[in-house]
Order: structure tokens, then C-alpha cells, then sequence
């Protein structure tokens, strides 16, 4: 293909991508009264009214709060497994590999079901928010596994030696040595877990308690009663705390995102 | 300093011992190499000594102490990895430090140490760069002091040149030989590259299929070798074939006394080096005659395969001083001393 058609086809898939995430942006500046696009005027109005309202201001600090959960267990078990499939898994590794990515594989609402049948049976039921992790942990797990794996592969085993024949015990080894060589992995694979878990619907919604609200679910059941801009402002709220946590840790943490 | 004790060591991975109750006694300070072709247990030795990989059977002492219960992390080796493993996040300064820090030595200390180990490795000026900005052997050499600075009981080296070029892995053997000297550490080098062996160690290992072909100096595994086997492996050789008669062998170069006590008639084989023959122009002095088939000039020496008048062909190696062209007849001349029998033929 010559360069300016490559060039003008990739511009239209741009296009066709980020068009509605570009219409509800545009929507939420809206000053009428209804969601219409072109939007009719220019105001914060829908903003001033978003930030106003404590159901919603509820249900975004519960989703921060559980996704900021969900990375920190996901982060953790995910790169015990890609440290165990790469290094330790032998002839069971591609059995491993299955079994990690297996969440991804099975329909949302399956995992959700069978999970609110789990913690019902053994009696923990959805008054907590334990099965709501467990099942954003499920799912947001084989993007973690993927990430810190995929980093591992470039890890050399006798990084680990040498570490070792100078002395340095089992967690020093990791510490010292192995974490800040699969860092780029570990930090995608979280930012990965925490910007899914954020937007998870299904099992929220299907292991949530009576009164919780995750932003997603509030956002429907708004939705479904209301068809103001509100909703947009939302929804535009969202997509720049999730791009905001991307860029700062980008900074912070010097991340290279290879897939992206 | 420190001696070590090999004793009846042995690593079984359930197929068969890899490493078959070998017992080796190590100086103070004495550099050893263990030789050997890919498989032969050379590395799986060296781990063992290391704490890599753990002992099925046997002893390994350190100064009269038993370390196969011992991890590898409280054993105090310095051990070179054949990539060098230098830790790619990590500036020189930092690696070579790594291992002082795990030893609670202070921060003054470990400045000092430092100093004095680039120095020693000629890389004075280069603590700050990071592995990827040196070249391979400066990042051999920063493995070597590596290893070397945390002042370890026993130096490991698992064919550290392999990734060199062949100038620089000469260079480097030098430098390997000599450090190790001023230092005066216990080594254990594993290569299978005979050359290296010889002229880096006080003495040699030579194993095959996970036991010991035999232990000796250089010259002892070079001009008294054990088996046919070692004999081959540490460099070129000629066998020649013949009967005890008499406690002399009849040769194409004459006859071979053979001490021992040799039966009457046993079949013996008989290694000749091929730098052990004398080549003499046609009609110059005593020897026999041979035909030259062919003749491989390598700058400070020529390979030339010679057929001997009883249809045995022989290859010697001789200095390019007198060159003999290809099916010129000349004589061939080998001592009797240069004959080393091998023992019987089965």
C-alpha cells in the first residue's frame, strides 16, 4: 500500500474510534436541557450538576476505591503467576498460560453468575464488597499475567544467580534485582488492572449489595430515567481520570507501555 | 585462602548419574580446570560447587567443612557467568557493590574496594557506565572483579570466554591467569576448550560421561594421557598400533622399548604428537621414508599428512623453516621417548 493511502486509512480508523468518545465530550458542554448532539450552546452547567449530585460523587469514589483494590491484589497474584509460568512452570507452562487467560475467554455475565452463586452457598453473600474484588480481581488477572509475563521472558535467570552468589537472599533477589528489571510489566499490567476494573459492569452490578453503586451501574440506572447531558459530563469525567492516571504514572514511574 | 574437597560427589537426575562419585582435591590457591566435551558433568560439577545445583550423593569442603547443605547465598563464592550476568539496571559501580552491600560492609569501605578492584581490572574511570555501554570484555572483566571484590573463598569460572573472539579470548586468558595469581584465590574453571585449559591451569580435570579421565598438570595430560580418549580430546595425536615382543614394540620408526609388565604379545597402542616427529629432507640423515600427501600452512606452523612406505599415514606438524611440497619424499624421524603407550587394545 503507498504511504498516503496507509496514512489516510489509518486516520479513518482513528476517526472511527475516538468519533464518540469525541460526541460525548463535545455532548457534556451542552447548556440545553436534553442530550442532543450538535449540542445547542456552551456551558459547565451539566458539570456544576454532576458535581453536585451525591449519588453520583458516592459511586465514583466506590469504583476508585475498588479498582485501587482490585490492582493492588491483581498486581500482586498476577506477577507471582508470570514469575511462576515463566521461570518454574516447565512442561505445565502452556497449561498455566490457559488457565491465567481462561477469565478473559468465558462471557462476563457466565463468571458473574457462577460467582454470585459461590458467595451466596458459602454464605458470604453481597453484603460486603469481597465478592465484587474477587470478581474484578477474575477478570482484571489475565492482563496483569500478560504484562509482568511478557517482561519476564526478557528476564535472564542468571541475573538471579549472580544475585545470588553475592549473597542476596530470596527476597532481596526479587527486590534488588528482578522487580526493577520487569517494572515496565508489573506497572502496565496494573494501570491495565485499575482502568478495567473502573469500567466493569456485568459483575458489579450482578455481585453488588443492596444500595451500592459502582459508576458504570449508577451511570445506567440514570440513564434510564434521565436523558440530560448530566450523563455525558459523567462519562467525560471518567474518560479523563482514566487517561489522567495513565499520563501521571507514565511520568512518575518513567513507564515504557509497549502494547497499547 | 581456602582448600577444597571434592569427595565421592554425585548428581543423579534419575537417568543415570550426570556426575559419577568424583573425588578432586583442590590447593590453596591452585587454579583448576574441569575438561570436557558438551554433557560430560564439567558444569553440573561446577554448580554443585556453587550450591546451584544440589549434591545426590557426596562431600564438597570447603577448608575441611561440609557446604552441600550450605545455599548458595551463604556459601561466599565469586562465580562468572559464561554471559557474565551483570545486572543490566545496575551501573558498574552499583553491581560491583551489590555484593559488599549484602556483606553489611560501610559505605567508606566499599568506596575503597572498588577503587581498588577497577584498578586491578584496568577499568579505573568506567563506574559509572552501565553494562550495555562496554564492550564484551570489559563486561567479562567487570564480571571477574564482581565476583572477586566481595574477597570470596573460591573463585567459579563456567567458560567465561565462550562469547569472546578468538584474540580478545586469548587476551583475556592471560589476564584471567595472572589476576588469579596476584590474588591468590582457589579457582575452578570449566571449559571445553583444551587450549584454554592448558595454559591457564596448574592442573586439569579431564572428564568424560560424568567421571574423571584423568587429573594432572598440562604436560601430564598432554604427553602422558590416560586413555585414547584424553588423548584425543586435549589435542592432535597419532595412534600407532603393534605387539609387545620382547618389552620392545616393532614401529614403522623403529622399535619402542615399553616398560611395565607387559605380557608377551599384548596389543598395545602407542600415541604419538604430531609435533613429536622430526621431518628431514630425502637423503639427509637417518629415519624413514615418507611421502608428503598434503600440507595445511598455518603462518607459525604447517600440518602435513604424510603416508609412511607401509601404507600408515601419520600427520605431523613442523615449522615452516623447511617446507616440503605436496608427494615430495622425505624422512621421518620420531624418538623413541616420544612414544606413549596407551595401554592394551581391547
Amino acid at each position: 500500500m503507498s504511504k498516503p493511502f496507509l496514512t489516510l486509512y489509518c486516520l479513518i480508523i482513528y476517526a472511527f474510534l475516538l468519533a464518540p468518545i469525541a460526541v460525548v465530550v463535545i455532548a457534556s458542554f451542552n447548556s440545553g436541557a436534553f442530550l442532543t448532539f450538535p449540542p445547542q450552546g456552551f456551558s459547565f452547567r451539566w458539570y456544576v450538576v454532576f458535581f453536585n449530585n451525591e449519588v453520583f460523587m458516592r459511586a465514583i469514589r466506590t469504583s476508585l476505591w475498588i479498582a485501587a483494590v482490585t490492582m493492588v491484589i491483581s498486581g500482586i497474584i498476577g506477577t507471582m503467576a508470570a514469575m511462576f509460568h515463566v521461570q518454574y512452570a516447565g512442561r505445565l507452562k502452556e497449561a498455566v498460560r490457559v488457565a491465567m487467560l481462561a477469565p478473559l475467554l468465558l462471557p462476563e455475565v457466565l463468571t458473574a453468575i457462577a460467582l454470585l452463586f459461590f458467595v451466596y452457598s458459602v454464605g458470604i453473600g453481597t453484603q460486603t464488597m469481597f465478592g465484587m474484588i474477587v470478581g474484578h480481581v477474575l477478570i482484571t488477572l489475565p492482563f496483569v499475567f500478560i504484562n509482568v509475563s511478557a517482561s519476564m521472558e526478557s528476564y535472564d535467570p542468571s541475573w538471579s544467580m549472580a544475585a545470588q552468589s553475592l549473597g542476596a537472599g530470596r527476597f532481596t533477589r526479587f527486590r534488588r534485582i528482578m522487580l526493577p528489571l520487569i517494572k515496565p510489566g508489573v506497572i502496565g499490567g496494573c494501570l491495565f488492572a485499575f482502568i478495567i476494573s473502573f469500567d466493569i459492569f456485568t459483575i458489579s452490578f450482578m455481585l453488588k449489595g443492596v444500595g451500592m453503586s459502582t459508576l458504570p451501574i449508577q451511570l445506567f440506572d440514570y440513564l434510564r430515567t434521565n436523558f440530560t447531558p448530566e450523563a455525558a459530563a459523567v462519562s467525560t469525567c471518567s474518560i479523563v481520570l482514566t487517561m489522567a492516571v495513565v499520563i501521571i504514572s507514565e511520568k512518575v514511574l518513567g513507564l515504557r507501555i509497549h502494547r497499547f | 585462602m581456602t582448600e577444597v574437597s571434592i569427595e565421592k560427589l554425585t548428581k543423579d537426575y534419575g537417568q543415570g548419574p550426570a556426575v559419577n562419585a568424583i573425588s578432586i582435591k583442590i590447593a590453596e590457591g591452585e587454579f583448576i580446570s574441569l575438561l570436557g566435551p558438551s554433557g560430560c558433568g564439567k558444569t553440573t560439577t561446577l554448580k554443585m560447587i556453587a550450591g546451584f545445583e544440589d549434591a545426590t550423593e557426596g562431600a564438597i569442603r570447603f577448608d575441611g567443612s561440609d557446604v552441600v547443605r550450605v545455599p548458595v547465598e551463604k556459601r561466599d563464592i565469586g562465580m562468572v557467568f559464561q554471559n557474565y550476568a551483570l545486572f543490566p539496571h545496575m551501573t558498574v559501580e552499583k553491581n560491583l557493590a551489590f555484593g559488599l552491600e549484602m556483606r553489611k560492609v560501610s559505605r567508606a569501605q566499599i568506596r575503597e574496594k572498588i577503587a581498588k578492584v577497577l584498578d586491578m581490572v584496568q577499568l579505573a574511570g568506567y563506574a559509572e557506565r552501565y553494562p550495555r555501554q562496554l564492550s564484551g570484555g570489559q563486561q567479562q572483566r567487570v564480571a571477574l572483579a564482581r565476583a572477586l571484590v566481595i574477597e570470596p573463598k573460591i573463585l567459579l569460572l563456567d567458560e567465561p570466554l565462550a562469547n569472546l573472539d578468538a584474540k580478545l579470548r586469548e587476551e583475556m586468558r592471560v589476564f584471567i591467569r595472572d589476576l588469579q595469581r596476584r590474588v591468590g584465590i582457589t579457582t575452578v574453571y570449566v571449559t571445553h576448550d583444551q587450549a584454554e585449559a592448558m595454559t591457564m591451569s596448574d592442573r586439569v580435570v579431564v572428564m568424560f560421561g560424568g567421571r574423571i579421565a584423568q587429573i594432572g598438570t598440562p604436560s601430564d595430560i598432554y604427553e602422558r594421557p590416560a586413555s585414547l580418549e584424553v588423548a584425543e580430546f586435549v589435542g592432535q595425536v597419532n595412534i600407532i598400533r603393534g605387539k609387545v615382543n620382547g618389552g620392545i614394540v616393532a614401529t614403522a620408526f623403529g622399535d619402542v622399548p615399553v616398560s611395565g609388565n607387559l605380557a608377551e604379545g599384548t596389543e598395545l597402542m602407542l600415541a604419538l604428537r604430531p609435533e613429536a616427529v622430526e621431518l628431514l629432507p630425502a637423503g639427509s640423515g637417518a629415519g624413514v621414508f615418507a611421502k608428503v600427501l598434503s600440507s595445511y600452512y598455518s603462518g607459525s606452523l604447517v600440518d602435513y599428512r604424510l603416508e609412511l612406505e607401509n601404507g600408515a599415514r601419520v600427520n605431523v606438524q613442523a615449522f615452516p623453516r623447511t617446507r616440503f611440497a605436496d608427494g615430495e619424499r622425505v624422512l621421518v624421524h620420531a624418538p623413541a621417548e616420544r612414544f606413549w603407550p596407551l595401554g592394551a587394545t581391547a
